[in-house]
């Protein structure tokens, strides 16, 4: 009886988490399954079920795979870029003083802006005739392309990515530098380890959990990265800078077809997430080597 | 998650808020319109007061879009059974028919500009205020002046030659930009040749008649040579489309591509130096001027789903035939129409004359009414055009444009 009891209310807490959840992931996300299987323009009332065409479609599509390689290339270079800036600024400003506080906050600054604003921003200092190039044509050099050339424009968009978003690997990093038991690290320097034998043999493995958190939030965060396309470049020169997510985007509402872009979405979503566990697998069997 | 949550809706509320304004004695009639650097939200509501004034049982709400423009708003709206009743700045075409009045039978709208142009299967659902011309060459008079230039091209032979002068005297001949700006230049530099060329265009592509990458293949090649010479900025894709016409403005190039619109910008600068216009040049052998490209200014629609039918066409037969409502709205945003006197510029009064002696009007790129491609062609064709730059041959270019198309009827 005492326990059917806790059970109903175990089950009445618990109501409210659950609605919340399907309504706000499982009825979307079920959405996004059925559009995909229509031919949905999203202005007609009623989508016709296509089948697998729309996913057939994908396979073909010659934007959708260039598209694609600029976003896992975006991935990559960018968790790598996020995760190192991260970590090196978070051991730079680690510890209590007045101005670790302001450099912390100082580093964190650009992630409080939206993306949109960062994206015109860095377009107005790098583009043809932006600041920069502005100020070396007046000293007689050449334009630098930094938004007219294919790869030129991808290491832009990277590195603006990197810079607007590392303050928040920084942050995570340092919580995670905190859990560093101090006492491991003092033995090791009174055995006369060197700061970088500090580093990599007491502060980076204890720091393992963090870097798991890090990279899987910045690959997730990165494989979605929409709005600074938008702003950077607009895709290009030469739709050269789409990514998966600006293209979604672009198909479903540019050019109407919702279930087209539905079925980009569901694809995107199962890699990432696929990405995302075996990114963890992989973490959690190192992590676990290295307390072994 | 966006597209997603849109498709959650449905129902019917649009009905619903209708009874609750009806029952207060007032019919609330929301417009969804474009909101621009001319035509801000507080210029709509100015010039829908007029009309409430006129009117006091129709209550009009002006509302900007809440996406990244007004399609993808009205999609939203759609799928979340909340349309607006009035729609500004769209055509139809065949995606948005179902979902639009039917306005054939009404008297009004006949004379109404591109009305004809703009119909699609016999049936008028959009009805204009003005139009705006493509096919338009701005020129720095100076610049030609220095480069010995002493009548604007009339064939892309000429255009070439003259380019290769204002090289030669300092200037760069054509100033273009990234964003949509490439492709849309070429598209509207190309228009009166190509109506000339392929009078059909856009059926003859639709039944698959004719290829849209190949047809254009002699403009694209033409185009491939002026980067190669320098004649536009290798490094124009990494300018935005403001900056193309503050590049323009600062008197370093000499000529700029652009529709009617333009006249605005050119009036708000006023650069120092005196800006002339042109049609765009023809292949030799074609009579010049050719047809000009031209779209319906400010058009609007009204749902078909609108509770409030007698208001919201009560409304757009105001808008697009009350004399000072039409006036102002040509004179806010640089548009031309017949009949219609406004204080006009010197450079607007050469826009009008141009149109005034086109031979006839065409539609351009994606189209409008039954000369329509498939949605979404002028952005494939831009970033394919914007391939000229990196290192994609004209036949590569023509090749990826005609298989987006395939790919898409």
């Amino acid at each position: 009886m005492r326990s059917t009891r806790a059970g109903v209310a175990t089950a009445i807490m618990v109501l409210p988490a659950t609605v919340l959840y399907a309504v706000m992931l499982v009825v979307p996300v079920g959405l996004a399954l059925y559009l995909s299987l229509t031919d949905w323009d999203g202005f007609s009332a009623s989508p016709s079920l296509v089948g697998a065409a729309n996913y057939a479609d994908l396979l073909v599509d010659p934007d959708l795979r260039r598209s694609a390689i600029v976003t896992l290339l975006v991935a990559a270079v960018g968790t790598a870029g996020l995760n190192l800036l991260g970590l090196g600024f978070a051991l730079l400003v680690n510890g209590a003083s007045r101005a670790n506080s302001f450099f912390r906050m100082v580093l964190f600054y650009p992630h409080v802006l939206s993306a949109l604003v960062v994206g015109f921003l860095w377009s107005a200092i790098l583009g043809t005739t932006g600041a920069v190039n502005s100020f070396i044509t007046t000293r007689g050099g050449e334009v630098l392309p930094f938004l007219s050339d294919p790869t030129w424009a991808t290491i832009t968009m990277i590195a603006v990515l990197v810079w607007a978003g590392f303050g928040v690997n920084v942050v995570l990093y340092l919580a995670g530098l905190q859990a560093v038991p101090a006492a491991l690290v003092e033995a090791a320097e009174i055995d006369g380890a060197t700061r970088w034998q500090v580093f990599r043999n007491v502060t980076l493995p204890a720091l393992g959990p963090s870097v798991t958190v890090n990279i899987v939030l910045s690959l997730v965060t990165l494989l979605k990265t929409y709005d600074l396309v938008v702003s950077l470049t607009a895709g290009g020169p030469a739709g050269q800078t789409q990514t998966v997510a600006y293209l979604i985007l672009w198909n479903s509402f540019h050019d109407a077809r919702l279930g087209f872009g539905s079925a980009q979405s569901v694809v995107l979503m199962i890699v990432t997430a696929a990405l995302a566990f075996v990114v963890t697998r992989l973490r959690r069997r190192g992590e676990m080597a290295v307390h072994q | 998650m966006t597209l997603v949550l849109t498709a959650c809706g449905g129902g019917g509320f649009a009905d619903e808020a209708a009874t609750q304004a009806d029952e207060g004695g007032v019919t609330e009639v929301r417009v969804l319109v474009n909101i621009t650097p001319n035509l801000t939200q507080t210029y709509w509501d100015g010039l829908v007061k007029t009309f409430e004034d006129a009117n006091p049982g129709i209550d009009v709400k002006i509302e900007a879009p809440t996406g990244k423009g007004v399609a993808d708003t009205l999609q939203q709206q759609l799928a979340a059974g909340n349309p607006p009743d009035v729609v500004e700045t769209l055509m139809v075409d065949k995606t948005m028919a179902p979902q639009m009045l039917d306005l054939t039978g009404q008297p009004w709208v006949k004379g109404t500009p591109l009305v004809e142009e703009g119909s699609l299967g016999g049936k008028v659902y959009t009805v204009g205020v003005g139009e705006q011309a493509q096919s338009l060459v701005f020129y720095n008079k100076a610049a030609f002046e220095k480069a010995g230039i002493s009548k604007p091209p009339t064939t892309y032979d000429e255009l070439s030659e003259a380019m290769a002068k204002l090289k030669d005297s300092g200037y760069l001949p054509l100033r273009t930009a990234g964003d949509f700006v490439t492709g849309l230049q070429l598209l509207q530099l190309s228009g009166p040749a190509r109506a000339v060329s392929h009078p059909q265009w856009h059926q003859d592509i639709g039944a698959g008649r004719l290829k849209a990458g190949e047809s254009m293949l002699p403009h694209l090649e033409r185009y491939k040579t002026w980067i190669d010479k320098g004649y536009v900025d290798k490094n124009a894709l990494g300018v935005k489309y403001a900056d193309g016409e503050t590049g323009f403005f600062s008197g370093k190039s000499a000529m700029y591509v652009m529709g009617s619109w333009f006249t605005a910008s050119v009036a708000k600068a006023e650069p120092d130096f005196e800006v002339g216009v042109f049609p765009a040049p023809v292949e030799k052998g074609q009579s010049y001027p050719g047809p000009q490209g031209a779209t319906m200014a400010a058009p609007y629609m009204v749902l078909k789903g609108t509770a409030h039918k007698d208001a919201a066409l009560k409304l757009v037969q105001w808008l697009v035939t009350d004399k000072a409502a039409v006036t102002s709205q040509l004179q806010q945003d640089g548009n031309f129409r017949s009949g219609y006197e406004r204080k006009f510029t010197p450079l607007e009064a050469e826009v009008q004359k141009i149109l005034d002696e086109a031979p006839s009007r065409v539609a351009q790129g994606e189209g409008y009414g039954e000369n329509t491609l498939p949605r979404g062609f002028n952005s494939a064709w831009n970033t394919e055009v914007q391939g000229l730059y990196v290192g994609k041959s004209p036949r590569e270019v023509a090749t990826a444009v005609d298989r987006w198309v395939d790919g898409r009827s």
